[in-house]
């Protein structure tokens, strides 16, 4: 079989890879299909039934999260036909059934968005009776980062796959039977006291916001002025992160970090306790806002920029004048940017004339 | 790293040398472990049973610092079982023969009596390695932080030259560089030995080509690495030092001495985001930006510049240190140019270092994936690996290495060997970290991993306070039974500023990269009377997270 052939979604032709799902290819040719369950990460599990597509030669609808693409094949989504726009009536219908509402009678918005809700706006939704079968949350669960909202999970799986298959911790698993399953910890403990590594990816997947950062639940998508991609500055792994800036107190701050899609940086949307969670310092009530020098009470005084600036500087040249630029030594900074090493470098050289110039950490 | 990230999924083989990876690097754990998932080999090498030997194929327990026992041992089999890569070695290499000569008394008896490891495991770890061809090495400051780093790094190079595996996908020397920035700090030229991309301060040809650049006359002599440069101010030969993002008196080894150092000093400028020890012998305070409070670029562990941008404003008056050191130098009488942003020094340094030539603030915002050097020129892709047509030098010359014991051994007096690092929920000196709340939640305090056996016969039990003790001073930690550690090992993190741990590493630096010797160190451990000490700790941390449980 050719490594690239042709397949044809809603009668036009669309680019396919051998091997790879027909949702993939779709996707890539900008055609919609709703998805729960799907994550690029992660095993095809087939399990929401959200992507349903109809497929020439298949009786059945079938999933095209987990159907491999065939040369010639002919795929028709919720644009061309009526059956899978039928079917993802009923079937959304049916989770909204299971989950929680808003006055307008839509899934809930979440801080994490609610991808049911945005489904659902694209449906004719049947009005049905709510499922009175309330699954379990994790009363004792005092992590500080990652709350669970059990009345919005549709049971897709993608956090206790991601946890397992990506993660490889398995703190997380499906629990309980029938009407009963939830997700849950070997006997129900906290994260904390489970083998979970804290790094947040389960709410980064979960496509319901049933899993949500505890910090600033409060704060709805629509609240977020911008999200600016940027670097972790933790370690060397070089992680892309989205930092989400909203006003708090009319100030704009970093009010949570997300992860980009997958697929498009180095960190396929993954990151660690530190680049998701350790955001606190940004903001913190600690954090020098003047400059400051010692005045001969023996203290520092908080002083204006250019008193500051001038005091340092005259004190580098009097030792320099005093001792020679080999008394001098100017530390820099792996935290610190590229043109601030470089700027710290010429500094020593060009300003000061000495080559007693490194990093701190210099592995 | 020679090569790259995303190759990490893709492998077949992985030795991991002194790399706690899952904790110091999680997402390259996380990449090592997908790779584990879909079949690939994992061996670690590592004194203390670190976390990812439970997703290990097989775990070296070595002793500490006989990393080149098992690397020359390795090697010594690979010639012995006739596996070398000769057209490798004949085409891109040189000083082979006086290599083989030496690695001949490496022998596998001896090998086994110094590392602790069975003859048999390592014999098969070195037929494993060379037979497989998408067969990679990373290690980290566990190797490298010892009196002794180079050598490490220099057998396992030769390891990886022996075997041909450079200069291909999926495969190379991968050193795991700690900090974000570390490798762009470098880059940039923040070193005694190079001008920024690299290029030697020694060199006339270099420094007239930066006197031109820079309108002015610069120093002819390369200056004093790190560790030369805190010895200076210790014997008070350094008198001034500007220190911009750290906090030396907690990251730098033997902080006791180096204190009186620093309180002796003429004058000292801190340029941070937070106060810390440092500041408070500060002459001068100047308040920095944070990374989400400014633009520049990160150079990540395995090449790759990405963009910082800003985000928010920084809080009050602070100031990003670009302007900062900007406006200094001018203070100080160089005309500094007056850049209008961090895009326009980046091109500076484009414009004088060929490896970064073809990066700017411009292509990068354009490239989600980042850019790896070397990228010579804007229609240059970049480098995911190194030495693809031969070693960047044109040959890799293999160096002969030997056994040299860690500085410092146990003794009577000292009878444990103490190891630091770090823990995954905290960052180096934890100025960041340590003031987040769940963070803290997680690895509340300072405890110290101690072997049953050396508890028991000490009379210390899990969570006890004891006092740690070595040449050059003393902290207090809890002790924590992990089962991590060998009998005559102890482990503790780097992180807490009350349990200063480097009051008690010491500062014996490799000859050659100026690194301290964090790793290996001698002390004593003295059971701290009960009563003596009170337990503070928060409810949650009562029910201490057994990391990696
Ligand atoms: S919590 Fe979210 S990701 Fe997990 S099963 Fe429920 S809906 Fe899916
Ligand atoms: S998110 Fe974690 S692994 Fe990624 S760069 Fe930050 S600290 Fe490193
Ligand atoms: S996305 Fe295909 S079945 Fe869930």
């Amino acid at each position: 079989m050719a490594d690239t052939f042709t397949i044809t979604v809603d009668g036009k032709p669309v680019e396919a890879h051998a091997g790879e799902m027909v949702l993939r290819a779709a996707q890539r040719a900008g055609v919609h299909i709703p998805t729960l369950c799907d994550d690029k990460r992660l095993e095809p599990a087939g399990a929401c039934r959200a992507c349903l597509v109809e497929i020439d030669g298949q009786r059945r609808l079938q999933p095209s999260c987990a159907w491999k693409v065939a040369p010639n094949q002919n795929i028709k989504t919720q644009e061309t036909s009526k059956r899978v726009q039928r079917h993802q009536d009923v079937l959304v219908s049916l989770y909204m059934a299971d989950h929680k509402l808003d006055d307008e009678g839509l899934p809930v918005e979440t801080c994490n968005g609610n991808g049911l809700r945005e489904w659902a706006q694209e449906c004719q939704t049947l009005s049905l009776d709510p499922v009175e079968a309330p699954r379990a949350a994790r009363p004792g669960d005092k992590n500080p980062y990652i709350t669970f909202q059990p009345e919005l999970c549709v049971l897709c799986a993608r956090c206790t796959r991601y946890c397992d298959e990506v993660e490889a911790v398995n703190a997380i698993t499906l629990t309980g039977r029938g009407s009963e399953t939830t997700i849950g910890t070997a006997g129900m403990r906290g994260l904390l006291d489970t083998s979970c590594e804290l790094c947040g990816g389960c709410i980064d997947t979960c496509p319901t916001g049933a899993l949500v950062e505890q910090k600033a639940i409060e704060i709805l998508p629509h609240q977020i002025e911008r999200k600016v991609r940027t670097t972790c500055n933790y370690c060397g792994v070089g992680c892309q992160m989205d930092l989400n800036v909203a006003k708090v107190d009319g100030i704009e701050q970093v009010v949570r970090v997300t992860s980009p899609p997958p697929g498009e940086t180095v960190n396929d949307g993954n990151l660690c306790i530190k680049g998701r969670f350790a955001y606190d310092f940004i903001h913190h009530k600690d954090r020098i806002t003047e400059p400051m020098i010692r005045k001969p009470d023996g203290k520092l005084h908080g002083v204006s920029w250019d008193e500051a600036l001038k005091f340092a500087a005259e004190g580098m040249k009097k030792v320099q004048q005093r001792h020679g630029p080999k008394a001098l030594g100017f530390i820099s900074s792996a935290r610190c940017t590229g043109e601030e090493n470089y700027l710290m470098s010429k500094v020593a050289r060009a300003a000061f004339k000495t080559g007693n110039v490194h990093s701190c950490a210099a592995t | 790293m020679s090569n790259s990230i995303p190759e990490i999924r893709d492998l077949d083989f992985m030795l991991v040398i002194g790399s706690n990876t899952t904790e110091a690097h999680p997402i390259i754990g996380m990449e090592m472990k997908i790779a584990r998932q879909r079949g690939a080999r994992l061996i670690v090498a590592d004194p203390r049973k670190i976390w990812l030997t439970e997703y290990a194929d097989l775990h070296l327990q070595l002793k500490p610092g006989t990393d080149v026992w098992l690397i020359n041992a390795m090697a010594k089999v690979i010639i012995d079982e006739d596996l070398v890569d000769k057209d490798f070695i004949k085409t891109h290499t040189e000083g082979w023969p006086e290599l083989k000569a030496n690695l001949a008394k490496f022998n596998l008896p001896e090998a086994e009596q110094a590392t602790g490891l069975p003859a048999e495991v390592i014999r098969a770890a070195a037929i494993e390695y060379a037979t497989t061809r998408k067969a990679a090495i990373y290690y980290t400051l566990g190797i490298t932080e010892h009196a002794h780093g180079s050598d490490n790094i220099f057998s396992l190079a030769n390891l990886v030259m022996m075997t041909g595996h450079l200069g291909v996908r999926h495969g190379g020397l991968n050193s795991l560089r700690g900090q974000n920035n570390v490798q762009g700090a470098t880059d940039a030229g923040a070193t005694p030995l190079y001008y920024t991309g690299f290029q030697s301060a020694e060199d006339p040809a270099v420094r007239a080509k930066f006197e031109k650049a820079w309108a002015t006359d610069l120093p002819a002599t390369i200056g004093l690495n790190l560790n030369a440069i805190m010895e200076g101010v210790k014997e008070g030969n350094v008198k001034a030092l500007y220190v911009m993002g750290e906090d030396i008196l907690i990251s730098e080894p033997n902080t006791n001495h180096l204190e009186k150092g620093v309180k002796e000093l003429e004058f000292l400028i801190h340029q941070d985001i937070f106060m810390n020890e440092t500041t408070k012998y500060a002459s001068v305070v100047f308040p920095a930006a944070c990374f989400a409070e400014k633009d520049g670029v990160f150079t990540n562990t395995d090449r790759r510049v990405q963009r910082v941008r800003k985000a928010v404003n920084p809080p009050g008056n602070a100031r990003p240190d670009c302007q900062i050191l900007a406006d200094f130098a001018r203070a100080s009488g160089y005309a500094m140019p007056d850049y209008k942003d961090a895009g326009e020094i980046y091109a500076e340094i484009a414009s004088l270092a060929p490896r970064f030539a073809g990066i700017s603030h411009e292509r990068l915002d354009r490239t989600p994936m980042g850019i790896q050097w070397p990228c010579t020129s804007p229609e240059h892709e970049g480098t995911a690996y190194m030495h693809k047509d031969g070693p960047v030098k044109g040959k890799g010359t293999f160096v002969v290495t030997n056994f040299r014991p860690s500085v410092e051994m146990p003794n009577r007096e000292y009878p444990f060997s103490l190891a630091t690092g770090r823990v995954l929920y905290h960052y180096n000196s934890g100025t960041q970290t340590r003031r987040d709340s769940g963070t803290m939640d997680k690895v509340g305090e300072c405890q110290i991993e101690v072997h049953e056996e050396d508890a028991a016969g000490l009379g210390l039990k899990d969570g006890d306070m004891v006092k740690i003790v070595s040449r050059r001073g003393g902290i207090k930690a809890r002790v924590w039974i992990s089962g991590r550690v060998q009998k005559g090992c102890v482990w503790m993190p780097l992180h807490f500023v009350d349990a200063a741990i480097n009051k008690l590493t010491i500062d014996a630096g490799d000859p050659l990269a100026g690194t301290a010797e964090y790793k290996v160190c001698a002390v004593n451990l003295l059971p701290v009377k009960p009563g003596a000490e009170r337990a503070e700790r928060s409810e949650l941390v009562e029910s201490r997270p057994v990391l990696g449980a």
